[in-house]
């Protein structure tokens, strides 16, 4: 197989999934209920007022026709003015996606830190003390909420215990940031690990119990280069897979962690614009995201093919 | 064995849970008083900034288009009208202006300008800037320009000096003119286009524009052309948007905010007893209300309406949900507006009276009735299911369908409810603005959207507009609230408090009824 | 030899040997644990009227935000109802949400992955691109559309994680049948003629599907917990029933004076999770091949 080819017949086929992304929620959004000229206007609205906003807005015309309108402006880069703050929605995304990005990297990176090791101890010696503790004690990051973790956190270290780190907020420059997203992050991971953990030592003992080790092993192998090499691989090839699966979830549960630590992010601002029906925006967003979450899937399946041999996609 | 350490595992699991849980709640509140009280102790010190964490941002600083109070309390900071609110929010005081006559026939105002105030950016303010303001904002087909409809024209006869023509005689007009929208901004917009000047708006106000990131911090600096000399204290002012009700109130602990907005009512006690901490309600023009839609064939029936409203114990509501903050509503207008009037025989709860109610109307036996619930707020679910208990006891079977904000509203507005929740807080110190808006079905909101519709009261309405006598205007408002509340076209609820908790170094903070506040007051201690 | 004997007689010779599940599974301790935990949650649900001391929905508005004591064990919430009966009835709710809404993405999510890992193509195009569009959509916007459409109510908040849940486990699977059809066994297979349908359904799902159950078990903690958040935004199960997720949201504004609100039903969900986590674990040890 051709990964240069691959990936470019990838690429060229997002574009169908993107705008059939798109279409279905410009459709789906203004066909439900719910006028923003009404959420705006709030108790002073009158039919006149909501007229001139309509007009304003373009949308007084067909639904067809402002979606054509939407096609044209989207070719020249631009996603229209949002609603509610009258800037380019543009400004507003670009604005946030740092926020976001960070927290999912921050997030994701401390889950692997966390994870890994946790799974290894565990497959090391099956069904041992130490794998029902590994096994069992995170299992409390998957049963609460992020929202009640996150302000769990708060309260525990952003206030008591010598105020480590900040109460929410972005913070300014990378050190400012490190600081002030590790709580959020650490909410992240708590969400995540238990799933890694336990998909990760499954496929570790999987591999460690299989034929391949156990030669490995009767060759008089160091085990420990055994572990390394060979099961860490298929480690890594499971992380991924159940990572990129879980994309989609992370992305849409930024938003809740971003409520409670106060980060101007992305998930803010799309639950915001959804509830408002702020057209643009929620367009906008729901672009963006959709991009970026085809580009994850792109990417897992190129590293899955990259680390294992014996896949080839054709 | 290993069963037994699984057993061990889940009781890990579990008092790991809760010993975070308790790690968390143990140190945040240790008793003893907030220090400091609501007044100004001591000499003003200058210098410092304040952070203000609120729920939700701000839209807009077009002061002539926008309805959202985030924005409106920012702008009036930058922007000032000629008369404003009284602190009891029952007048208004001068401000840019000093004094105004009127004429015999009531319907020319001749003002007189504050001499020396200046623009934050050095120019003089003159009778062409006012009148380019004021005619910019009543504009009819936009925001505000409804409530500047009884203008004709103005005049700027001389640089101190503005007249304003009524075409009618119009009581509330004074109120009307020290509305925010009206407020006085540099001829021409200085230069730029109105868009261009609103994202950066110049004014005569305390503070002038530094920058707004969306959807995370709004700045205002001082203005050191500020007329008021020797104010304002402080050197800045931040406006973040903190979602979450918890952090908000963790951040004001933690020092990184000295103002939290609206902490909700059960957390009020514990922070009126967190040291360093100040905890204030003060007292409001907001009113809560259950409409009714009068299209819905059972809510048309005025026993059935009386039922409803005598249905409701308040006092149980207002102990639950708002933890004793608050007071029955007897009118569907608020204490501190001009001509409220306290002896209003708005319904409250008496069970019996309502089963009475009940058997004289249509529906003895009871009917289906759906009630519609938004994101707005945890507390609606609250007395939603409070209500619903009660109603119960009539035979009335209440349904909820729960929506997203965007639809309740909406739903609302275009009468596709049946049992609603709504609120009012006023704009303007004269109840005309709501009463209009309420009681009067050929206004915009057809009587708060229940369609309410009695003859005697609209013509009362119509008559106190124009008339200037208190005591006779005084006469026709107690008539309209008593027959109003009669007729229950809407079950009042109750009144509640603006509720602010800030540090106790910040003194001079003080929230008028009309929920706007006026940061050259404030300043903090060391 | 007819074509059914032949098949078996070949399957026999290239056939992995595999436990019978029923001489084992009372042996393995992770899944008899996990068994008992949920069989004594799922007990609890059931018997809850006849258990629960109150009804779950009535209000003592004179007693909110009540201690633990006697009367009360696990306290009152902010409306004066009984927590301990309201726990009991929201198990049958949470339990009948989880379950059902895992249920058919499992079913619908394992067939495509099998499908789309198997054949590729053409048929793992479509497949993996129709995923990609249902993970891409915004989630929220999903589920107020179906709330406007059929009306609110759980029923829509199935639908809506059934239209997303199934791309989990067609990734899961997909991948795993990529790996295992180089494998030895399913070119063995292949080579003895085997039908393409009878591969998958007998020698490679019962090797992959290990890592979907394992997931299942976590699907539906994740689903209940994607009601809790649905619950926190507003969008979630209608009041007054009570269900897991709406305590713990009502809860959170309680937190900072009565945190016991919260945290309680999370137990309980950390519990379930805990007791289905080892359901899954005893279940991929009985299902994986030696």
């Amino acid at each position: 197989m051709d990964l240069p080819a691959y990936v470019a017949r990838r690429l060229l086929q997002m574009v169908p999934v993107v705008l059939g992304v798109t279409i279905l929620v410009f459709f789906m959004i203004h066909l439900v209920p719910g006028d923003p000229a009404r959420t705006m206007l709030g108790t002073h609205a009158s039919p006149e007022r909501i007229a001139l906003l309509h007009k304003e807005w373009g949308l007084d015309e067909s639904l067809p026709a402002q979606y054509v309108k939407f096609m044209q402006r989207l070719v020249h880069g631009d996603l229209g003015n949002s609603l509610f703050y009258r800037v380019p929605a543009r400004e507003l995304i670009v604005d946030r996606l740092p926020v976001t990005l960070w927290l999912i990297g921050y997030g994701t990176g401390l889950s692997i830190l966390i994870a890994l090791p946790l799974a290894a101890i565990a497959a090391s010696k099956r069904d041992a003390a130490r794998d029902q503790v590994v096994r069992v004690v995170p299992l409390i990051g998957l049963g609460f909420p992020s929202f009640w973790v996150g302000i769990m956190l708060l309260l525990a270290f952003g206030l008591n215990m010598g105020r480590l780190f900040p109460v929410g907020g972005y913070g300014e420059g990378f050190t400012g940031h490190l600081r002030s997203m590790f709580l959020p992050a650490l909410t992240v991971a708590i969400a995540i690990s238990p799933i890694l953990i336990r998909s990760l030592r499954a496929s570790l003992l999987n591999v460690l119990e299989s034929d391949y080790i156990t030669t490995a092993r009767a060759k008089g192998l160091p085990e420990r280069r055994v572990l390394v090499r060979h099961a860490m691989r298929n480690a890594v090839i499971s992380t991924v897979t159940i990572l990129g699966v879980n994309i989609g979830y992370l992305v849409g549960g930024t938003l809740v962690i971003e409520q409670v630590f106060a980060l101007p992010g992305v998930g803010q601002l799309m639950i915001n614009s959804i509830f408002q029906r702020d057209f643009p925006v929620v367009q906008g967003v729901t672009l963006v995201f959709a991009i970026l979450v085809v580009l994850v899937y792109l990417i897992t399946d190129v590293v899955h093919s990259l680390l294992d041999p014996r896949v080839r996609f054709e | 064995m290993r069963i037994r350490t699984t057993g061990i595992g889940a009781v890990l699991a579990a008092v790991t849970a809760l010993a975070i849980a308790a790690a968390g709640c143990g140190g945040s509140s240790s008793g003893g008083n907030s220090g400091g009280g609501t007044g100004d102790e001591g000499k003003p010190q200058y210098g410092g900034s304040v952070v203000i964490d609120r729920v939700a941002d701000s839209q807009s600083m077009d002061k002539t288009t926008v309805f959202d109070n985030e924005s409106i309390w920012v702008f009036e900071q930058i922007m000032e009208p000629l008369y404003t609110v009284t602190k009891d929010g029952k007048d208004v005081e001068p401000w840019l202006a000093t004094s105004y006559t009127l004429s015999a026939d009531k319907k020319t105002y001749t003002f007189k300008l504050r001499p020396g105030v200046k623009f934050s950016n050095g120019q003089p303010m003159t009778s062409a800037d006012v009148k380019f303001s004021i005619d910019e904002a009543r504009k009819e087909d936009q925001g505000w320009g409804f409530l500047d409809i009884a203008i004709k024209d103005i005049e700027a006869p001389s640089p101190d000096t503005v007249v304003i023509h009524t075409k009618y005689p119009w009581s509330p007009f004074l109120a009307d003119i020290a509305l925010f929208a009206n407020a006085v901004i540099p001829k021409d917009y200085g230069g730029e286009t109105k868009k261009q000047f609103y994202e950066h708006p110049v004014g005569t106000g305390p503070f002038m524009w530094d920058h707004w990131t969306k959807g995370d911090e709004l700045v205002l600096k001082k203005n050191p052309n500020y007329w008021q000399k020797g104010k304002p204290y402080l050197d800045s002012v931040t406006w973040r948007v903190v979602g979450d009700d918890n952090t908000r109130e963790l951040q004001l602990e933690g020092g990184q905010s000295q103002v939290d907005e609206f902490p909700p009512f059960q957390t009020v006690d514990k922070l009126k007893s967190t040291p360093g901490i100040t905890m204030t309600l003060f007292p409001s023009t907001r009113t809560d209300y259950m409409m009714m839609n009068e299209r819905v064939a059972p809510l048309a029936d005025v026993h059935v309406r009386r039922a409803i409203s005598l249905a409701i114990d308040r006092a149980a509501i207002i102990k639950s949900v708002l933890f004793t903050y608050g007071e029955p509503a007897n009118s569907f207008m608020p204490p501190q507006v001009p001509y409220y009037d306290k002896s209003t025989p708005g319904l409250q709860y008496n069970l019996d009276q309502a089963k009475q109610e009940m058997a004289q109307s249509k529906y003895p036996n009871g009917f289906d009735v759906e009630m519609l619930l938004g994101k707005g707020s945890a507390d609606e679910h609250s007395y939603g299911q409070i209500i619903q208990q009660s109603l119960q006891q009539l035979g009335i079977n209440v349904h909820f369908k729960q929506v997203d904000p965007s639809t309740e509203f909406a739903n609302e507005q275009e009468f596709k409810y049946e049992l609603g929740f709504s609120y009012w807080t006023m704009d303007i110190a004269d109840p005309d603005e709501l009463v209009t808006f309420a009681v009067d079905p050929n206004s915009g909101a057809k009587s708060f959207y229940t369609d309410y519709s009695n003859p005697d009261v609209i013509k009362w309405t119509h008559q106190a507009q124009h008339e200037f006598d208190k005591t006779k205007r005084q006469e026709l408002y107690t008539n309209i609230q008593k027959q109003a509340a009669e007729d229950a076209f809407m079950a009042f609820l109750f009144y509640s408090p603006y509720r602010y908790a800030y540090t106790d170094k910040l003194h001079g903070f003080y929230v008028y009824p009309t929920g706007n506040y006026h940061m050259e007051d404030a300043w903090l201690s060391k | 030899m007819s074509v059914a004997a032949a098949d078996a007689f070949v399957e026999a010779e290239i056939a992995e040997p595999r436990h019978g599940f029923r001489t084992r599974w009372y042996r393995t301790p992770a899944f008899v644990a996990g068994c008992v935990i949920v069989g004594t949650i799922l007990a609890l649900a059931i018997l809850a009227p006849v258990i629960a001391p109150y009804d779950p929905n009535k209000q003592d508005l004179q007693n909110i935000l009540a201690d633990p004591s006697s009367k009360h064990w696990l306290g009152t919430d902010q409306l004066g109802r009984d927590v301990w009966s309201r726990m009991l009835y929201a198990a049958r709710i949470d339990l009948r949400v989880g379950f059902l809404a895992v249920f058919l993405p499992f079913v619908i999510g394992t067939t495509l992955g099998a499908i789309s890992g198997y054949y590729g193509r053409f048929g793992d195009t479509i497949i993996s691109r129709l995923a990609e569009v249902v993970v891409a959509f915004p989630f929220f916007v999903l589920v107020i559309a179906m709330v406007f459409v059929l009306g609110p109510g759980t029923r829509n908040i199935y639908l809506a994680i059934t239209v997303v849940g199934w791309v989990s486990y067609m990734r899961i699977i997909r991948g795993e049948v990529l790996v295992a059809k180089r494998q030895e066994y399913t070119l063995a297979a292949q080579a003895a003629g085997l039908s393409n349908a009878r591969i998958i359904v007998r020698h490679l799902l019962p090797n992959v599907i290990t890592q979907a159950i394992v997931f299942a078990m976590s699907d539906i903690v994740l689903d209940i917990l994607l009601i809790v958040t649905l619950g926190y935004l507003g969008l979630g199960i209608q009041p007054p029933t009570p269900d897991w997720g709406a305590m713990i949201a009502e809860g959170q504004t309680f937190i900072t004076v009565k945190w016991q609100l919260s945290t309680i039903p999370g137990v309980a969900v950390v519990i379930t999770g805990l007791g289905l986590s080892l359901i899954g674990d005893g279940l991929a040890d009985l299902l994986r091949p030696e």
